[in-house]
């Protein structure tokens, strides 16, 4: 580093001004100006010199620029309060009540029609017994069929009885050795409201072969069968005025004995003959009401 | 250098630019030409120009153009005009400001400016030497006579009454 004298004091303190000395030039020229008071006083007529900054702003600066700077939003993740509130619960089910009463009517009514139409696969050939689940109401296309060996004794009778009518819901079953004739035919569980066939010697009886088809599950099954016509007297009705046709003619579909069968197919599926006879009951009774209703009004 | 650099750079520098062209030529208007026509020149050689010597790059155009400037100027004998222009003037608010800006005005074109380049702007000798196309002693030396010619015009006579 020079050193500062009476003869460069004054590039020193012009340096001074324009900021341009190190730390050591500095205190040297302070030291210099601290033992000569009279480079003091130019120093500080040099400094009046320096100018002080000015905030000046430029006018028009818009048009400066290229392009105008875009304004990106930046998207933001703005999210609902409270949005549990929106979500919708689905409504719960109301349980269904089924009116049982309906639906066994209704169901009774399809088996009904089921088993009608071919789709019984049963013992077709059937006992009119006492025990029997069968009932005639109006049955103008009921035909009865019985065979019996002899009139007198009536021993045994092979009669069996079906109808077709969608009223009649007369079961046919064959049964064999049955001592006693009166063809029987009751209503789902009303034993008093069946027809009875007064006595074999009234009955006349006839036997044909056939092969017909019928329907075990999903198998088509040709049998022979042995179709016993039974001519009878004109059957008393009950109380509820049941009218039936006289001459009626129950003829049979199947002459196999199968007394142990206690199943019946509609359609795919095996149904207990019981429990099949009680939906017919209560679908009977159902209607037997509305019609009481009626009748009343 | 980018659009983007271009942009940061009219809003970082256009006042500073714009205060040494005005504190020269003392016109706003003509100090407003200057700075387009150097903010201009940077955005044609915006490609050639690093972002970080945009601002001495904008002050070397802007000198140049304000020599250019003032010797037209000088030719045309306008400049008594814009002193006594009021509306272009540049004010000075107070008289100690006053009295140094008519001081400033005493000066030549290089020492005015290396006078503003180096107190406004800060310029290192160096610095200053490449905008004014000056060596750093010569840069030195013309501001020490300008600081001196200053200083005497402040403690004349004339000033102190």
């Amino acid at each position: 580093m020079q050193n500062i004298n009476q003869h460069n004091y004054q590039d020193f303190l012009l340096r001074y001004i324009d900021e341009e000395l190190d730390l050591r030039e500095i205190e040297a020229l302070l030291a210099f100006v601290a033992v000569h008071p009279a480079v003091g006083e130019e120093l500080e007529s040099l400094q009046s010199t320096k100018l002080d900054i000015e905030t000046v702003t430029c006018p028009n600066k818009a048009v400066l620029y290229k392009n105008i700077f875009p304004v990106i939003v930046e998207p933001t993740t703005i999210v609902y309060p409270n949005k549990q509130n929106l979500f919708k619960k689905e409504k719960e089910k109301a349980p269904v009540i089924l009116l049982k009463w309906w639906a066994v009517g209704a169901a009774a009514v399809f088996i009904f029609i089921v088993a009608r139409y071919g789709m019984f696969n049963g013992e077709a050939g059937g006992v009119l017994s006492k025990n029997s689940s069968s009932k005639n109401i109006a049955q103008k296309n009921s035909i009865v069929k019985a065979e019996t060996s002899t009139a007198s004794n009536a021993t045994k009778s092979n009669a069996v009885v079906t109808s077709e009518s969608l009223a009649s819901t007369n079961i046919v079953s064959k049964q064999q050795n049955i001592t006693t004739i009166p063809l029987q035919s009751g209503g789902f569980g009303d034993v008093a409201s069946y027809h009875t066939i007064q006595n074999a010697s009234t009955v006349k009886a006839s036997e044909t072969e056939h092969s017909i088809p019928s329907y075990n599950g999903s198998i088509i099954d040709v049998k022979p069968t042995v179709i016993a016509e039974i001519t009878a007297a004109p059957i008393a009705l009950n109380e509820a005025a049941e009218t039936q046709e006289p001459n009626e003619i129950i003829e049979t579909l199947d002459t196999e004995a199968a007394s142990s069968n206690r199943s019946v197919m509609v359609g795919a599926f095996e149904i207990d003959k019981d429990k099949f006879r009680g939906l017919f009951r209560k679908a009977n009774a159902l209607f037997k009401n509305k019609e009481n209703n009626k009748n009343e009004k | 250098m980018t659009e983007k650099d271009y942009n940061e750079s009219v809003l970082l520098y256009a006042d500073n630019v714009y205060r040494f062209i005005v504190k020269n030529l003392r016109h706003t208007e003509d100090a407003e030409d200057i700075v387009q026509s150097a903010f201009e020149k940077l955005w044609i050689h915006k490609d050639s120009v690093e972002t970080q010597k945009a601002k001495s790059y904008l002050f070397t155009v802007a000198y140049h153009l304000l020599i250019d400037h003032t010797r037209k100027a000088k030719r045309i004998s306008l400049q008594e005009s814009f002193e006594n222009d009021t509306q272009t003037a540049y004010q000075e608010n107070k008289a100690l400001k006053k009295v140094l800006h008519d001081a400033l005005a005493t000066l030549n074109e290089t020492q005015r400016s290396l006078v503003l380049l180096k107190d406004y702007e800060g310029y290192s000798y160096e610095e200053i030497g490449e905008i004014t196309k000056l060596t750093t002693d010569q840069v030195r030396v013309y501001l020490h006579r300008a600081r001196l010619k200053l200083r005497n015009y402040l403690i004349s006579p004339q000033q102190v009454l």
